[in-house]
């Protein structure tokens, strides 16, 4: 009953944002203030609607319902409540619906905190809101319905992934959310204005706070995420630049230019097309890692369950967000002439220089993460774009930014003085210096620490310059000790903020640079009563309790103990975990922090002796990189604050007749008409490139995806051996009365050889369809990979033999040499011995009719 | 007829999963490390840019697939033969192609992705260029207000230090 409920609140929900989406906009266009008025009440309700639906899903889970297909998929009665609660947003349909939850809280907020917005400009951006509602609301009722019933009810579901039972789950995804469906306020404000057709200092001083929360929740996300996958992963890794992770990291760069290009847009009123540009951007970009993460187009080690049908879904609700809003951008960014001139060198410039640098590093990321699909859509094969180039490419981008990023508050709005700025900054160098020198005496002088020195002497840059730039703000040094008080008491919060949020991003420079340069690790089989010695710590294994039981695990704990110089320093205790409900393996690490290094330890497999493998790691530094996110995320929280964020915007001359006026007639205070059709229509054309480009990015993605439903999944290597020589090897025979094979055996006949094993579930699939190659008169060779023999025999015994000969690859280096990446394969040789077909994965009668044999007819004339 | 696309996708998770779903822990075992730390630190080195074929997106240094594993130990064994560090990327390269590579070949087909962030950044500065000559230049100055007319200001905004912002 709740659960239909909940499922019937889905449902209304869906018609009341048609409603919100619909008549408030029509009464702005008309300036009908009672159709403009339905947009907060419609809001309030859309919210209650949709907490209903959510709160129904998580009754169903807490109570383990198991009549609903999801709490079946993803929960089981032994799993704690924590998890309980937190695995609704586990799976795919759930985290849709929290997504969904986030955005209709977000429209709650406006309606009920923005009294302080023009009507016209609050009914647009509630409307906007609703078709965003509307769309994810009719893509879970449509293709994620998370209240589906199963009948019968099993009695017991099939628990949730162990990786996701953990606390991490419980904070990473809500902020992370809060975060992507955060900046769809700064997007709905800027269709809003692109409709109205004004941008002006009131309307940047709006979005400011909004874009502000985005922006800290995100930043919260993605490093909660990272610190997650950090503790979780068993090697220290906190940042793979895998497609997933940079899903995360392209709105947040966009999300950072647009937070600062807010700032020229508010003060100088200037950049406005810009901004506006970004503000489409920055949610584009997290509609568009939705559609990475949940259709499959890219490969990645964090995707949901991936369906190319979702997919196709979600690309139809990017493509009419995104294409739409570039469109209206198109349209009508052209008429929106900036006010304030500048110099390149000030204040603006400085922001400006930032918003390259970072919209470019954006862009980086977003062709790095898209550019295997673009490879492999032309045909040109399969490459992968991984940690390396990303890193290769982003570090030259960030160092020129954080360089300016420590100068730009010392110039002045309009016109700086860029010298005077370096001179006030000759502390800084000179830390700067000494950081650098310091760093190089200590480590000594290697590649990795000249890197290293680097690395710390620009956090020292950004550090001490930011702390100058207060130090100076407040008169410190220069006045009596009350001015300086009463001048930090009254320095608005926002440029604490900005202090705070830059000495952040030093910090977090920092940690990245030391556990970069100085991450060590020790590996080794370690037997109870063993010690070894890690960069200055003894650690000594004092034994395993193989019987320690969780709520729905039980676990083998090891238990160290680290100590320095003689000196106890903790107790260590990490653990193998084996889950019941899915029947999974997990590891825990264990991590003594003292909140300059961590040390991390991870315990493994036994070797059967008695010995188990044991892995240590030192990573300086780490904890600045999370502290330091949570530095930068304070510093956007004491932003928020200030005075003028909250209450201060400036309300617009409201006149008697609604702001609303119909958009062909532009406030002439505000907005320029471009002088003359003709330059209006040149610089038009410049306005559709960002349109003209999302377009084929699209028709990849569709291409794509059509490849996808074909089979031909991202993952799907194409074969490099073709047209070569069957690698060299001579394989002892599986059955001693039969002959082995070597390569010289496959010339003189069209053989196709296959590689299978006993314990490969599709081998057992492909099995039966082999007579059929014997039969076209190919010759069949099969090669037992990495195969118990006794195991291979009887698995033919039991499914019978269609091999003329049965080789055994017992370590598997002829499949490498054959470029074997997965059982079973197999490869078509001519009668020269040259490869000439590969076939991934397991043969079908359709593809021994339709592509074998007629090729082995082909190659035996 | 064509294989519907769940089943494939059922057969793709049960190879990648057979292979790949075990010990979530260790990826690099003692049993492969190798007695001289130079070489060993070469092998971690070229192992973490190579891309495990059966994971999704991880290196043959982090993945505890099988194949993984033979990788590593094979890069090992060349490099034991004294193979350089480009040769025995060559020699996995040519059994898998260039997918194995994390970081990308510099060739015909990578030109875009090598060169497109440097392409990028010039636009954009190419872009406030335009933008510059577009505006009409550098504002005039106007005279900087006295101690005496900031600190009035402040007085009628009633709101002290406000001014420092927009310094």
């Amino acid at each position: 009953m709740i659960v239909e409920t909940g499922l019937f609140a889905l449902i209304l929900a869906l018609f009341i944002a048609a409603v919100q989406a619909v008549v408030p906009l029509i009464g702005a266009a008309r300036g009908d203030s009672a159709w403009m008025n339905v947009d907060r009440p419609a809001a309030l309700v859309l919210f209650a609607l949709i907490t209903m639906s959510f709160g129904a899903l998580m009754w169903a889970h807490v109570t383990s319902d198991f009549s609903v297909l999801n709490v079946v998929q993803n929960s089981n009665t032994d799993k704690p409540l924590l998890y309980k609660i937190t695995g609704v947003w586990g799976s795919h349909e759930g985290s849709m619906m929290l997504w969904t939850f986030i955005l209709t809280f977000y429209g709650m907020a406006v309606a009920a905190f923005g009294g302080n917005l023009p009507p016209g400009l609050r009914a647009r951006v509630l409307s906007v809101q609703a078709m965003i509602a509307f769309g994810f609301i009719l893509f879970i009722l449509l293709t994620s319905n998370p209240f589906a019933r199963v009948y019968p009810a099993p009695l017991n579901g099939d628990g949730l992934n162990p990786l996701l039972q953990d606390p991490g789950l419980a904070f990473h995804p809500p902020f992370l959310y809060l975060g992507y469906v955060g900046f769809s306020m700064a997007f709905s404000f800027a269709i809003a204005a692109l409709i109205e057709g004004r941008v002006d200092a009131a309307w940047a001083r709006w979005v400011r706070p909004w874009t502000l929360v985005a922006w800290c929740a995100l930043t919260l996300g993605v490093a909660m995420g990272s610190w997650w996958s950090y503790y979780t992963l068993g090697w220290g890794g906190y940042w793979a630049w895998d497609p997933v992770e940079n899903a995360s990291l392209m709105p947040w760069l966009a999300g950072t230019a647009l937070l600062h290009s807010a700032i020229v847009a508010e003060k100088r009123d200037t950049l406005k097309a810009w901004t506006i540009f970004l503000a489409i951007i920055t949610f584009s970009l997290s509609l568009l890692g939705t559609f990475l993460v949940r259709s499959g187009v890219l490969t990645s080690v964090h995707s949901f369950a991936v369906d190319p049908q979702r997919g196709v879904f979600i690309l139809l609700l990017l493509l009419l967000f995104t294409g739409a809003s570039l469109f209206l951008f198109a349209l009508r960014a052209p008429a929106l002439k900036g006010g304030g001139l500048f110099a390149p060198i000030s204040r603006e410039g400085g922001l400006l220089f930032n918003n390259i640098l970072l919209s470019t590093a954006a862009a980086t990321v977003l062709l790095g993460t898209l550019y295997p699909l673009f490879v492999d859509a032309l045909g040109l094969g399969k490459i992968s774009v991984g940690p390396p180039y990303f890193n290769m490419v982003l570090v030259p981008l960030m160092v020129p930014m954080i360089l300016v990023m420590a100068i730009g508050p010392f110039l002045s709005w309009r016109r700086g003085d860029f010298m005077g700025a370096l001179a006030r900054l000759k502390i800084a160098f000179v830390v700067t210096a000494v950081t650098i020198v310091a760093t190089l005496l200590i480590a000594g002088a290697s590649a990795r620490s000249v890197w290293a020195s680097l690395g710390f002497g620009l956090a020292a840059w950004l550090f001490c310059a930011s702390l100058i730039e207060w130090t100076g703000r407040i008169g410190l040094f220069r006045r009596s000790l009350a001015d300086v008080f009463q001048r930090a008491r009254h320095l608005p919060r926002s440029a604490y903020g900005m202090t705070i949020a830059h000495m952040g991003l030093a910090i977090v420079l920092a940690g990245i640079t030391g556990s970069l340069a100085w991450k060590t690790e020790k590996l080794q089989v370690m037997y109870p009563g063993d010690s070894v010695a890690v960069a200055g710590y003894q650690i000594k294994f004092t034994g395993v309790d193989n019987h320690v039981k969780g709520p729905n695990y039980t676990a083998s704990r090891a238990t160290f103990i680290a100590s320095r110089d003689g000196q106890f320093v903790a107790k260590m205790q990490p653990e193998r975990r084996v889950y019941t409900n899915p029947p999974q393996d997990k590891s825990t690490v264990a991590i003594h922090t003292n909140f300059v290094t961590d040390l991390y330890a991870v315990f493994g497999e036994p070797d059967g002796k008695g010995g188990f493998v044991t892995h240590f790691f030192l990573n300086p530094l780490v904890p600045w990189i999370f502290f330091g996110a949570v530095v930068m995320v304070f510093g956007g929280m004491v932003s928020l604050s200030d005075r003028r964020h909250r209450v201060g915007a400036p309300l617009r001359k409201t006149r008697a007749t609604p702001v609303a006026s119909a958009p062909a007639m532009p406030a002439p205070a505000t907005v320029v008409v471009a002088n003359g059709e003709r330059k209006g229509l040149l610089r038009g054309w410049v306005y559709l490139v960002p349109l003209l480009g999302f377009i084929v990015l699209v028709g990849f993605f569709i291409h794509r995806l059509q490849l996808t439903s074909e089979g031909d999944t991202p993952n799907l290597i194409p074969s490099v051996m073709i047209g070569k020589p069957a690698p060299t090897f001579n394989l002892p025979p599986l059955l001693a009365d039969r002959p082995g094979l070597k390569t010289a055996d496959l010339k003189g006949k069209v053989t196709l050889v296959d590689f299978f094993a006993s314990w490969c579930v599709p081998c057992r699939a492909e099995h039966p369809v082999l007579p059929l190659v014997t039969q076209a008169g190919i010759r069949l060779v099969g090669i037992n990979y990495k195969d118990k023999p006794a195991d291979a025999k009887a698995w033919l015994a039991e499914l019978g033999d269609p091999y003329q000969a049965v080789a055994v690859d017992a370590h598997g280096r002829t499949g490498i040499n054959f470029g074997v990446y997965g059982v079973p394969e197999s490869y078509l040789v001519d009668r020269n011995g040259v490869i000439r077909f590969k076939q991934t994965g397991p043969l079908t009668p359709e593809i021994i009719r339709s592509k074998l044999i007629p090729m082995a007819e082909k190659l035996e004339q | 007829m064509k294989l519907p696309f769940g089943i494939l996708a059922t057969i793709a998770m049960l190879m990648m999963f057979g292979a790949d779903m075990q010990h979530p822990a260790i990826a690099v075992e003692p049993s492969e490390v190798l007695s001289n730390p130079v070489l060993e630190a070469r092998a971690r080195a070229i192992s973490s840019e190579l891309r495990c074929l059966v994971c999704q997106n991880e290196s043959i240094d982090e993945s505890n697939a099988p194949l993984a594993h033979d990788l590593r130990v094979l890069v090992r064994k060349r490099l034991l033969a004294g193979d350089s560090n480009a040769q025995v990327k060559e020699y996995i390269v040519a059994r898998y192609g260039n997918y194995v590579l994390l970081k990308p070949p510099f060739i015909e087909e990578t030109y875009i992705l090598w060169f497109g962030p440097l392409a990028l950044l010039l636009a954009a500065t190419a872009a406030v260029f335009v933008f510059y000559k577009r505006s009409a230049g550098v504002p005039p100055d106007p005279a900087p207000l006295s101690d005496e007319e900031s600190r009035s200001i402040s007085i009628l905004l009633g709101e002290p230090g406000e001014h420092e912002e927009t310094r």
